[in-house]
C-alpha cells in the first residue's frame, strides 16, 4: 500500500469482492510485487512454440521481459531479456530463429545458451579480473509441465508439482493427453479491462451471455468444476449436441474429428493467478495473459495441434479453433466486449457480488456444481490473502 | 496493372466500394453479395506476424461460401444485441492489380479501419493492412471468389464482431 492511499478493507461475506480493487493504480503496482513477482508461477509459454534448434520467443511478465529460447542442444532456456553489461533488451523480434543474440549497444555477442561468447574489448579496456563465463543472461527459476514453460520470481515459490498438486491429469488432458503437441498459431487481443476480470472470468463462462451456448445446450450443468486454495481452477463440461446444430450452414466447425469424448468436451484449467489451457471439442489452446497496466491486459491464444495428428485433423483443428475462439470466435467474441463492461462498471462504489452456488456468505466453498460462479471464492481468498487486505468486521 | 483495361479497373473499383461500404453500413447481407457463388469462394481474415511464420490459424477463416453464410448468421443473429457495437470507416487505396486465367484478377488493395465505439464516441485507428483479393469478372458483374485480409496489426482491438 503506498502511503495516503486509502487501505483496502474486504468485505467480511466471503461472496464479496470490493469493486475498488479492479481501477485503483496503487493496487496494480502491488499486485506486480507481491503475486506476478513473487512466489506464484506463471505459464510463459509451450515448448512446441518452439521446436527447432535455435528458435526463440520474447513475451513480458508484468513489465519484466523474458526470452525463450530452444539452444542448440534442444533444450528449453528462460533468460531476463537484458544485457548482462548494462542491461539493454537483448531481443525485440516477438520470435525467430538465430544461432545467437547480439546486444546493439556494445555488440555483446550471447549464444542460445546465453553464454557470453563475444565482447568486443582491448587489452587493458576492462578489469583484469574480468571473465567472459561470468556474465551470462540471467534466468529466472523456470520448470516444464507437459511442455508447458513456466517461471517464477519469487524466492519461496514451491515446487512445481506441489504447485499444481492435484492438476496434472487435467492439465494433460487439455494439453491433448500428454503434452507433445505442434504450433498452429496465435490470436492476441488487447482487452481494456483489469488482469483481474479477465481472469475471474477467462473459464467461467455465464451461460445466459452466450446466445451460442445455448444454441448448443452447452452449460447445461452436465460436468463438474475443481477448485483449490491456490485460487487454481479445472472445469469439465460435457457438450451435448443438438439433432442439427441450430442453423449453421457448415457443421464443420462443431464437429469431433479427434475421437475425444464428448462427456470430457471442455476441459480448462485456469492457474492463479491468470495461465489457462482450455480444450473445446478439437481445439487446444494455451492462454498466455499479461497485466499491462490497470485497465489494460493483453492475451495471447495459441493454438496446437497433437504431435501425431495427420494433416486432415490438423486442418480441422485450424478450421474449428480460427472460427470458435477468440477475439472474433464464435462463442468467446462477446466475453472480450463483456471485459470491458465488467471493468467500465467496477468504477462505482460498493462489491461485486457472487450468488451463483453460495450457500453460507461467510464462508468459502469447495465444493461446486458445473456452472457455479462460486469456484472463483476460493481464489480471491487466496488473493487475499496474498495482497493482506484485511476482512471486514461483521 | 499491366495488361488490364480500365473498364476492368473501373468493375474491380466499383467492388471494393461496394465492399467497404456494406461494412460500414452494417449490412452484412451486402457484404455476403460482393462474394462470388462460387461454392469455394472465401473471406480469410489474418495477420502479418501469422503469415511471416507461416502458422495456419486465422482470426477468421471462412475458406468456403457456407461459412461466408454463416458469418452474416454469427453477427445478425447469434452477437446479436450482446455486444458493445461500434462504427467503422474503411478507407482503400488499390496498388496492384494483374489478370489471371479465367476472368481472374488478382488485386492489392491496402486499407485502413477506422474505429469509434458507440460508448464513448472517440475514434481509433483499428487496423491497417492490405487485401490480397482475387476477383471474377463475369457477366454477372465483379466478386470476390477469395479475399485475404493480412493486417499489420498483431493484436485485435478488444474485440472483433464485424469482418474488416
Amino acid at each position: 500500500m503506498h502511503e495516503g492511499e486509502r487501505p483496502v478493507i474486504w468485505p467480511a461475506k466471503a461472496n464479496h469482492v470490493p469493486k475498488d480493487i479492479f481501477v485503483r493504480e496503487d493496487v496494480f503496482e502491488e499486485e506486480l510485487h507481491r503475486i506476478f513477482y513473487g512466489d506464484e508461477w506463471l505459464m510463459v509459454a509451450h515448448e512446441a512454440e518452439i521446436p527447432n534448434k535455435g528458435d526463440f520467443k520474447t513475451v513480458k511478465v508484468g513489465r519484466v521481459p523474458l526470452l525463450i529460447t530452444r539452444d542448440q542442444d534442444g533444450e528449453v532456456n528462460v533468460f531476463y531479456n537484458s544485457c548482462s553489461h548494462r542491461g539493454v533488451q537483448v531481443e525485440t523480434a516477438p520470435s525467430g530463429n538465430k544461432r545467437s543474440f547480439s546486444c546493439p549497444y556494445h555488440r555483446w555477442l550471447f549464444d542460445t545458451k546465453g553464454q557470453l561468447v563475444g565482447c568486443p574489448n582491448k587489452p587493458g579496456d576492462f578489469p583484469e579480473t574480468f571473465d567472459r563465463k561470468d556474465f551470462p543472461l540471467a534466468r529466472p527459476r523456470m520448470a516444464m509441465v507437459y511442455g508447458l514453460i513456466l517461471v517464477t520470481f519469487g524466492k519461496n515459490t514451491p515446487p512445481i508439482d506441489d504447485y499444481l498438486e492435484g492438476l496434472h491429469e487435467h492439465i494433460a488432458e487439455a494439453l491433448g493427453g500428454d503434452g507433445r503437441l505442434r504450433l498452429l498459431g496465435y490470436q492476441k487481443v488487447i482487452l481494456k479491462a483489469n488482469w483481474k476480470t479477465y481472469a475471474d472470468n477467462c473459464t467461467y463462462h455465464a451461460g445466459l451471455l452466450h446466445t451460442a451456448f445455448q444454441m448448443l445446450d452447452w452449460q447445461g450443468g452436465k460436468g463438474y468444476q475443481l477448485a483449490n486454495n491456490r485460487g487454481h481452477r479445472v472445469y469439465v463440461g460435457e457438450l451435448t449436441f443438438p439433432k442439427s446444430v441450430g442453423r449453421l450452414n457448415d457443421p464443420s466447425l462443431l464437429e469431433f474429428r479427434s475421437g475425444s469424448d464428448p462427456k470430457r468436451g471442455s476441459v480448462s484449467v485456469r492457474l492463479f493467478p491468470i495461465s489457462g489451457m482450455t480444450k473445446h471439442m478439437d481445439s487446444m489452446a494455451i492462454r498466455f495473459g499479461n497485466p499491462l497496466a490497470v485497465d489494460l491486459t493483453e492475451v495471447h491464444y495459441t493454438y496446437f495441434a497433437h504431435a501425431d495428428d495427420d494433416e486432415e485433423l490438423v486442418r480441422h483443428r485450424v478450421r474449428q479453433a480460427s472460427n470458435l475462439l477468440g477475439p472474433c470466435g464464435m462463442v468467446s467474441m462477446e466475453d472480450a466486449a463483456i471485459f470491458h463492461r465488467l471493468h467500465s462498471g467496477s468504477n462505482t462504489p460498493g462489491d461485486a457480488v457472487f450468488l451463483k452456488g453460495v450457500t453460507d456468505e461467510y464462508v468459502v466453498p469447495t465444493t461446486f456444481a458445473q456452472n457455479d460462479e462460486s469456484s472463483n471464492l476460493p481464489g480471491w481468498e487466496h488473493y487475499r490473502k496474498l495482497m493482506g487486505y484485511e476482512k471486514g468486521q461483521t | 496493372m499491366k495488361g488490364v483495361n480500365g473498364a476492368i479497373l473501373e468493375q474491380i473499383d466499383a467492388l471494393q466500394a461496394r465492399y467497404v461500404a456494406a461494412l460500414d453500413a452494417k449490412n452484412m447481407n451486402g457484404w455476403l453479395d460482393t462474394f462470388s457463388e462460387n461454392e469455394d469462394a472465401s473471406y480469410i481474415c489474418t495477420t502479418a506476424e501469422s503469415v511471416s511464420a507461416n502458422l495456419p490459424i486465422s482470426l477468421v477463416l471462412d475458406d468456403n461460401r457456407a461459412r461466408l453464410k454463416d458469418r452474416v448468421i454469427y453477427v445478425t443473429k447469434i452477437w446479436s444485441g450482446i455486444f458493445a457495437d461500434y462504427n467503422t470507416r474503411h478507407f482503400v487505396q488499390r496498388t496492384a492489380c494483374q489478370a489471371l486465367e479465367d476472368g481472374l484478377y488478382e488485386v492489392t488493395t491496402n486499407y485502413l479501419v477506422v474505429n469509434t465505439p458507440s460508448e464513448n464516441g472517440r475514434a481509433e485507428l483499428y487496423s491497417t493492412g492490405v487485401y490480397l483479393d482475387h476477383i471474377e469478372i463475369t457477366e454477372h458483374g465483379a466478386r470476390f471468389r477469395s479475399k485475404k485480409v493480412v493486417t499489420d496489426t498483431a493484436v485485435v482491438e478488444r474485440f472483433m464482431a464485424y469482418p474488416i
